[in-house]
């Protein structure tokens, strides 16, 4: 149970369901994590050869480490992003908070790149598998990770999924993370780049509240523009905040309901499939 | 609630580095850009330890600099 947002078990199970066969996997529980050095018996305590510089306080001894905590994420996201390249798949990693409309921006782009490219979906919720239902329903294949507690989604997580989705040469591999602007920062899937939504009906300053995410995106996507007349969205200074965070991101205006600015975004993939498709020839 | 994932990689550090000896506490180095809450991690340190080999070990914080995330220092028990 997690004590401090308050969900109720089975919050620690992380799961991936393909909606196409309506199986479920569990990728991890709560007693998952293994001990990995499980000694029954006290090593003597050798000075000569241990790896470790230490001291001896005036308590017990102290050793020096600098071991990155998220040295593990790292890890098999270092292995998730040369598997990616060594396929020829682009991964994006689509952040946002939730309700941005990262769902329905990519039903609309899988109906438009129909016949232009391949894409698959890894879907992060904590709970349901509502979101890879629609993509599936809008033509793609796609894959629901269910994070329980979890906030974010992790490489080992979406290398489980790659394993099922089995995405071919040339796919988009598009996974929308948990709608959540803090943590997925945090945490590296081997991605080719970050993405970050954000609607109108938001305001202008998310860039400004937000700036680790908004630091660490490549692009920033501005959904639902139909709607910026009706709540009085400033879409100049929403462009100014992004910048003031990240000069170097590229910003897209789009409408994902009423297509709007859809074919720049489009075209804006297909882009980047064709750079790299070259880079890897 | 990303803390209750970080509390558990940093006790798989404690335990690789402990090799068997009896840990005092583990400190950990946490700049100001690393998004990490301490109230949070601290709170989720006893939870994930519970039952475990590193259970009663304390979880200590050293200031760092800009996005560092490290486990810094484990001392270990005076006998040990």
């Amino acid at each position: 149970m997690c004590g401090i947002c308050g969900c109720a078990d089975p919050a620690n199970e992380v799961s991936m369901t393909d909606p196409e066969t309506g199986l479920k996997t569990l990728i991890r529980n709560e007693h998952e994590h293994e001990h990995g050095h499980n000694h029954a018996q006290a090593h003597d305590h050798h000075h000569e050869g241990d790896d470790a510089p230490h001291v001896h306080g005036p308590g017990g001894e102290v050793i020096s480490l600098e071991t990155a905590i998220l040295g593990k994420n790292n890890e098999i996201a270092t292995r998730n992003r040369g598997w990616f390249e060594g396929r020829g798949v682009i991964a994006l990693n689509i952040v946002s908070s939730p309700g941005s409309g990262k769902t329905t921006l990519l039903e609309a782009t899988i109906r438009r790149m129909r016949g232009r490219a391949e894409i698959a979906v890894i879907e992060g919720d904590q709970m349901t598998s509502n979101d890879a239902e629609r993509i599936r329903e809008a033509g793609a294949r796609a894959i629901q990770i269910n994070t329980g507690a979890g906030c974010h989604l992790e490489a080992d997580m979406i290398a489980s999924a790659v394993k099922s989705l089995d995405p071919a040469a040339g796919t988009i591999l598009m996974i929308e993370n948990v709608g959540n602007l803090v943590c997925p920062a945090m945490f590296d899937l081997g991605e080719k780049m970050k993405i970050a939504v954000i609607s109108t009906t938001e305001g202008e300053d998310k860039p400004t509240k937000y700036p680790h995410m908004f630091r660490a995106v490549d692009w920033v996507v501005i959904n639902k523009m139909d709607l910026a007349p009706h709540v009085d969205f400033d879409e100049a200074s929403c462009r100014q905040n992004i910048l003031d965070v990240n000069p170097k991101a590229e910003i897209l205006c789009v409408s994902a309901r009423t297509g709007d600015g859809m074919d720049a975004w489009c075209s804006r993939l297909a882009n980047l499939l064709k750079e790299f498709a070259r880079a890897g020839a | 609630m990303h803390e209750l994932g970080l509390a558990r990689s940093i006790a798989a550090i404690a335990e690789e580095n402990a090799h068997g000896r009896r840990i005092r506490e583990v400190r950990v180095a946490i700049g100001p850009l690393a998004c990490v809450e301490r109230g949070a991690l601290a709170f989720c340190w006893d939870l994930v330890t519970e039952e475990t080999a590193v259970a009663g070990v304390s979880l200590g914080f050293l200031e760092a600099e800009n996005d560092t995330f490290v486990v810094r220092e484990i001392e270990f028990m005076e006998d040990s």
